[in-house]
């Protein structure tokens, strides 16, 4: 039995617990917000023992194999540090930490305390990205990458979110070195960390803000982000993030030297770009069709893992919080390499130092 | 409106009124309805990102008359409350904690709550705590269909099974309100809306049917909507901040003159225009609703329970009201009549050619 439990009650908390629950052998036994009002409401709606308001008296008296901090990223870092140093298996939401070496620091300690670690990077979770990353595997790209694209969109029609943000300067968002993006982005970072090499030659960063945003009364807050990245190897990597792009969109693109595949997210679909000629007036008509079966399948698919209650409106967080409660009770490897999560918080840091040296925000 | 004895009022229009969720829709009824009788000083609770607009007009409509002083701040940071509770009196406790999360809503509602209290009592000036709740708080599951939902009526003991985070934020704010008149003291009042409605809502509300799957289903029919115009909602509330003798006391807020669903959708049809809706018995909505319930439950929350038999029961099955213990207590009349009501509602709508 793996006894989880969470710290930071706020409005992820219940996909976590909702989404451990599921899970044959994990339980929530405990809650934690310094907050009490918020740690009792979360544990009498999801009838959980444990109630506490002060982490450290929780791990000491629960003892929780496993701790999921969803708490605001400013104390990741030292929570994290805490549960681990108290015993327990961490996952940490996004932003993993505020800096990379806050982030290095943690996996340190973890790979020292021989405890894993996760962050809530969940899109490399749904079902089309693990078949695109099967398909990786298997050779379909006919070798290393060579470009990859993402694009993260986010509707600033949602006010509940961007609303008190905008509202107020001590908003802990605002707090955050890249602002809105910090708390954004990880997602789309993510998946180009996981092809790109460690060693980077090259990151350019410009980010402006919308006049939609301005017109919010955003001031200082920029919402479009653009990055290009290469690495050692010449993999580059461009990186999109956008509120006014519409409709919004949650791609990811991974070309290699010979084929390419397009994962959209928003519609859990994957395309498979094949690199074959057609002879003449074929080119215009075969390919178009080929797509269209693609299609038809991603269509067939996805009602099939419907209609067998495998899909989730939430599966990537269901899928990555069982991998890693299944790593934990077999001694196996964390779900995402440690080697992604600290390329993502090198990227993220670079990429908001060149935005505050561009807007001295 | 003048059935207060001014000499019998909890506080005097020169004592000062603090209304949280001042800009809102009946927020600004309410510091629109103080200055009518003569308030001479009301502070304005607003969030950063609030509109304005309403209140700026109100406030302007009776510029020069009253000191209105607009307070923006955030209801959870406990500094802002307490800056916001220095010398009030009476405090209309408005705000609403939208949040589609269920600890989003909680936060807003309840915490942001705990926070107003906590710092009005530090204060130490309060004399009365309107809480204005809603409908949302009430089961109707266990009731028969027409049966009587006065403020005796069952609450709602499952919020998270109904599905409904605005309902929960609610029902938990109350019981942290009578919580604090208990142990604490507290001189509150909770006053629990119907279906508030009035210009400046366009909005069908959702006790008529639901748009979600792309068109108009229209559930029910015979229904009564416990409605509230915005103006004798306000008054209700002024009241509520004003009478003595009535701290503790729960009252319901509907109107005299209620209408049935078929009746309001079709006067707004009437004017708004023709707008495609399907006509879904309560009993097949009921039915529609366990089969959901039951999917959404052995499938893990596959599908979440946004359709189940609570939610159903509380939105569409249809209920009397009664607004007896307004009328009593507060001595509240309706100042519009639901014929002038509905008529200024739909004025706000362009007219047919």
């Amino acid at each position: 039995m793996t006894r989880a439990a969470i710290v930071g009650c706020g409005k992820i908390a219940d996909q976590h617990v909702q989404a451990i629950h599921r899970i044959p052998g994990s339980s929530v036994v405990a809650v934690c917000d310094r907050e009490p009002l918020m740690a009792e409401q979360l544990a009498e709606r999801m009838a959980i023992e444990g109630v506490f308001a002060d982490v450290d008296e929780m791990l000491q008296s629960v003892r929780p194999d496993v701790v999921h901090i969803t708490t605001p990223p400013q104390s990741h870092s030292e929570l994290g540090r805490r549960c681990l140093e108290a015993g327990s298996h961490v996952y940490l939401e996004k932003p993993f930490t505020i800096t990379a070496p806050e982030a290095h620091d943690l996996v340190s300690l973890a790979e020292r305390s021989q405890l894993l670690l996760t962050a809530g990077h969940n899109y490399q979770f749904t079902l089309e990205m693990m078949q695109m990353r099967r398909l990786v595997a298997d050779g379909f790209l006919g070798g290393h990458p060579v470009h990859l694209e993402s694009h993260w969109s986010y509707d600033l029609g949602d006010v509940s979110y961007v609303a008190p943000l905008l509202g107020s300067r001590d908003h802990w968002v605002r707090r955050l070195p890249g602002q809105l993006f910090h708390n954004l982005i990880s997602h789309g970072v993510a998946r180009l960390a996981e092809f790109l090499d460690e060693d980077l030659v090259e990151i350019v960063a410009r980010a402006h803000q919308s006049d939609a945003l301005r017109a919010m009364g955003g001031q200082e807050v920029c919402d479009e982000l653009r990055v290009l990245i290469r690495d050692r190897r010449g993999a580059t990597a461009s990186f999109c993030f956008s509120t006014q792009i519409k409709p919004g969109m949650n791609l990811f693109r991974v070309c290699g030297p010979k084929n390419s595949l397009l994962v959209d997210l928003s519609s859990g679909s994957l395309s498979r770009n094949v690199g074959k000629s057609y002879k003449s007036y074929l080119t215009y008509v075969v390919p178009p069709l080929l797509s269209a079966r693609g299609q038809l399948g991603n269509a067939f698919r996805n009602m099939g893992s419907i209609m067998s209650r495998r899909l989730h409106q939430d599966f990537g967080m269901k899928e990555l919080i069982e991998q890693f409660h299944a790593a934990i009770a077999s001694g196996g490897e964390p779900p995402i390499p440690y080697r992604e999560i600290l390329l993502t918080a090198r990227i993220m840091d670079e990429v908001f130092d060149q935005i505050r040296s561009e807007t001295g925000a | 409106m003048d059935n207060v004895d001014a000499r019998a009022q909890v506080a005097t229009p020169g004592d000062l009124v603090l209304v949280t969720g001042a800009s809102g829709f009946i927020g600004a009824k309410v510091v629109e309805h103080l200055l009518e009788r003569g308030w001479k000083k009301i502070r304005c609770f607003v969030r950063p990102s609030s509109k304005r607009g309403r209140l700026d007009e109100v406030i302007a409509r009776f510029g020069g008359q009253a000191e209105v002083e607009i307070f923006v701040g955030d209801l959870l940071s406990p500094d802002d409350c307490a800056r916001a509770s220095r010398d009030v009196c009476i405090a209309y406790h408005l705000a609403a904690g939208f949040d589609k999360s269920f600890a989003g809503a909680f936060m807003n509602s309840a915490v942001a709550t705990r926070n107003l209290m906590d710092a009005l009592l530090a204060d130490g000036h309060l004399r009365r705590f309107v809480n204005v709740s809603s409908f949302a708080v009430y089961s109707n599951l266990e009731m028969n269909r027409g049966a009587l939902l006065d403020e005796s009526a069952p609450l709602e003991t499952s919020p998270q099974e109904r599905h409904d985070a605005y309902g929960f934020g609610k029902l938990k704010q109350e019981q942290l309100v009578q919580r604090y008149g208990q142990q604490r003291g507290l001189p509150h009042v909770i006053l629990r809306p119907g279906t508030v409605f009035g210009p400046g809502k366009k909005d069908l509300t959702g006790r008529i049917g639901i748009d979600t799957f792309g068109f108009f289903i229209h559930i029910g029919g015979s229904n009564l909507l416990p409605l509230s115009y915005v103006d004798n909602c306000a008054d209700a509330i002024v009241l509520a901040g004003l009478v003595p003798g009535i701290d503790g006391e729960i009252f319901n807020v509907v109107d005299d003159q209620l209408l049935s669903s078929r009746a309001f959708l079709k006067a707004y049809k009437r004017r708004v225009g023709p707008l495609f809706s399907l006509r879904l018995p309560y009993a097949i909505a009921y039915a529609l609703s366990w089969l959901w319930e039951n999917y959404s439950r052995k499938s893990h929350g596959q599908l979440p329970p946004a359709f189940n038999r609570r939610r159903c029961t509380a939105e569409w099955k249809g209920n009397r009201y009664s607004n007896q213990k307004l009328h009593a207590l507060l001595g509240w009349t309706p100042r519009v009549g639901i014929d002038e009501a509905m008529e200024r509602f739909l004025s706000q709508f362009p007219e047919r050619h």
